[in-house]
């Protein structure tokens, strides 16, 4: 649907909305990682949409940020019980990270510009969008930083040597971040210059 | 004013929701999680005395646990060992001498030990009441009566925050193995601890190389590396890892403290180890204590 091709392309939250820039820059360390993550924010984003959404007119304006960051934090805590409880070998490796999911500033951002006002049908499939935008870019991202930084792909080695070792620290995350950002804006002119041209 | 009411009450709506809701998981979630943890904890013992699914532990060995308590009473501390003894558990209490100060024995099945809460409160009954903080459990792995090793669990402070490990040590206190079971450490940096070519480097070092380890900043050296990663055949590897047992410790690159911490929270893990076996040992034997190891 439109809505999920607005997620992950025109309206991608890392690099187009540069939201939720933390994440994207200090956990995509390898596409595992930014895998792993994908799916835990995609599971929270999508079930806070449709809570707020199904809430939308009992939540008081004045206390809309704290009643978000309530339903958050919920759907964090239950991922993170389910996680721990039925996948254990891939909560061992990335237990701290799902805790810090409340913090992203994607989801409150999406509840506040989309879930609070829309149906409930839409702020599923936007969540969705949204949801899976966030796990594309974090691949992404950390494909190019694994594969530069350790020289591996999923742990299978690839390259056999560490190009640099640099592309593992946060700094880099920036780097690859804002060069993708770039590189987005660049096929995205692209495109619509051939498209004009048509 | 009216405002401030709704918004009251809403909130707490909304909090008692949330809290159903997060009560609910934990419930249904509870169950599976311990199970997941006392499987890990089982595997990762087994995996350090050299056992696995593929070679599954000889019916002559037994692990016993000691359950080692600090027992408080106004100002006044005393340790207290929760053992198994030849028929039951006996609960012995020593002074921070090292001399016995009581020794009682404790009608209990080892399943109820098995849960802290449980055994806290137990322990809570034997010491009368007084304040009990457990301090921590040790397994002592006997074949045929005879004890072959000790399996230790140990926290100490990382980098960012704690790592806790679990240690096998020979009958002469020498590592026979460590495994990191728990760690906050940076990805791709201080999380290496948990690779091969650095935790076996303390494999098969004695009690006297422990003692005085140290981390040496210097390129691990390849033949080393693939002999820890267990990529050459075993007599080979064997004859290399038997070079470097006097060394020091190589650090991890980028994560020198991380490094420095596995080593020096080792290190005074199996020497406060040493010491206080030593010690309950000699009380043992004097007492002519009869114990199932």
């Amino acid at each position: 649907m439109q809505l999920i091709s607005r997620g992950i392309l025109s309206e991608n939250p890392i690099f187009k909305l540069a939201l939720s820039m933390c994440p994207a820059v200090g956990i995509s360390t390898t596409v595992m990682n930014g895998l792993m993550l994908g799916i835990a924010v995609l599971f929270v984003q999508v079930f806070s949409s449709v809570t707020i959404s199904l809430f939308k007119n009992k939540i008081h304006p004045r206390i809309r940020i704290p009643s978000y960051t309530l339903t958050i934090a919920t759907w964090v805590t239950v991922i993170d019980l389910a996680l721990a409880a039925y996948m254990p070998e891939a909560y061992a490796k990335m237990g701290i990270f799902v805790k810090l999911i409340v913090a992203f500033a994607i989801i409150t951002m999406r509840l506040e510009m989309f879930a609070c006002k829309e149906s409930v049908k839409d702020s599923f499939w936007d969540g969705l969008g949204m949801g899976l935008g966030f796990l594309v870019g974090m691949m992404v991202i950390g494909l190019v930083r694994e594969l530069l930084g350790s020289g591996t792909i999923l742990g299978y080695d690839i390259l056999g040597f560490k190009p640099l070792l640099f592309f593992i620290l946060p700094s880099a995350g920036f780097f690859v971040v804002g060069l993708m950002m770039a590189f987005f804006n660049w096929i995205e002119i692209a495109y619509k210059r051939a498209k004009g041209l048509k | 004013m009216k405002d401030i009411l709704t918004i009251i009450m809403r909130l707490t709506l909304s909090c008692m929701l949330a809290a159903t809701v997060m009560g609910v998981a934990y419930l249904t979630t509870i169950k599976a999680k311990k199970h997941n943890e006392h499987v890990n904890e089982q595997k990762v013992r087994y995996a350090l005395l050299g056992y696995s699914d593929q070679k599954p532990i000889p019916g002559s060995m037994a692990l016993h646990s000691i359950y080692r308590y600090v027992v408080s009473d106004a100002g006044n501390q005393t340790i207290g060992y929760l053992l198994p003894g030849k028929e039951g558990f006996i609960f012995v209490t020593l002074d921070l001498e090292g001399k016995i100060v009581d020794n009682k024995e404790v009608k209990v099945e080892e399943s109820s030990l098995a849960e802290r809460e449980e055994r806290d409160k137990i322990v809570r009954g034997i010491a009368g009441g007084k304040d009990v903080v457990f301090a921590d459990q040790t397994i002592v792995v006997t074949d045929n009566g005879q004890r072959v090793a000790y399996l230790l669990d140990g926290k100490f402070t990382g980098f960012k925050t704690f790592i806790g490990v679990m240690l096998a040590l020979d009958p002469q206190f020498s590592l026979l193995g460590l495994e990191i079971l728990e760690h906050e450490e940076d990805p791709g940096l201080g999380a290496e601890i948990e690779q091969d070519y650095f935790k076996n480097q303390f494999k098969g070092k004695t009690f006297d190389t422990l003692k005085g380890m140290d981390v040496v900043k210097e390129p691990l050296p390849d033949k080393y590396f693939q002999a820890l990663e267990g990529n050459i055949a075993e007599a080979d590897a064997a004859a290399i890892l038997n070079q470097y047992l006097e060394h020091d410790i190589y650090a991890l690159t980028g994560a020198t403290i991380s490094s420095r911490s596995v080593n020096n929270g080792v290190k005074g893990i199996v020497k406060k180890f040493a010491y206080r076996l030593n010690i309950l040992d000699a009380v043992l034997a004097e007492q002519k204590i009869a114990v199932a190891f």
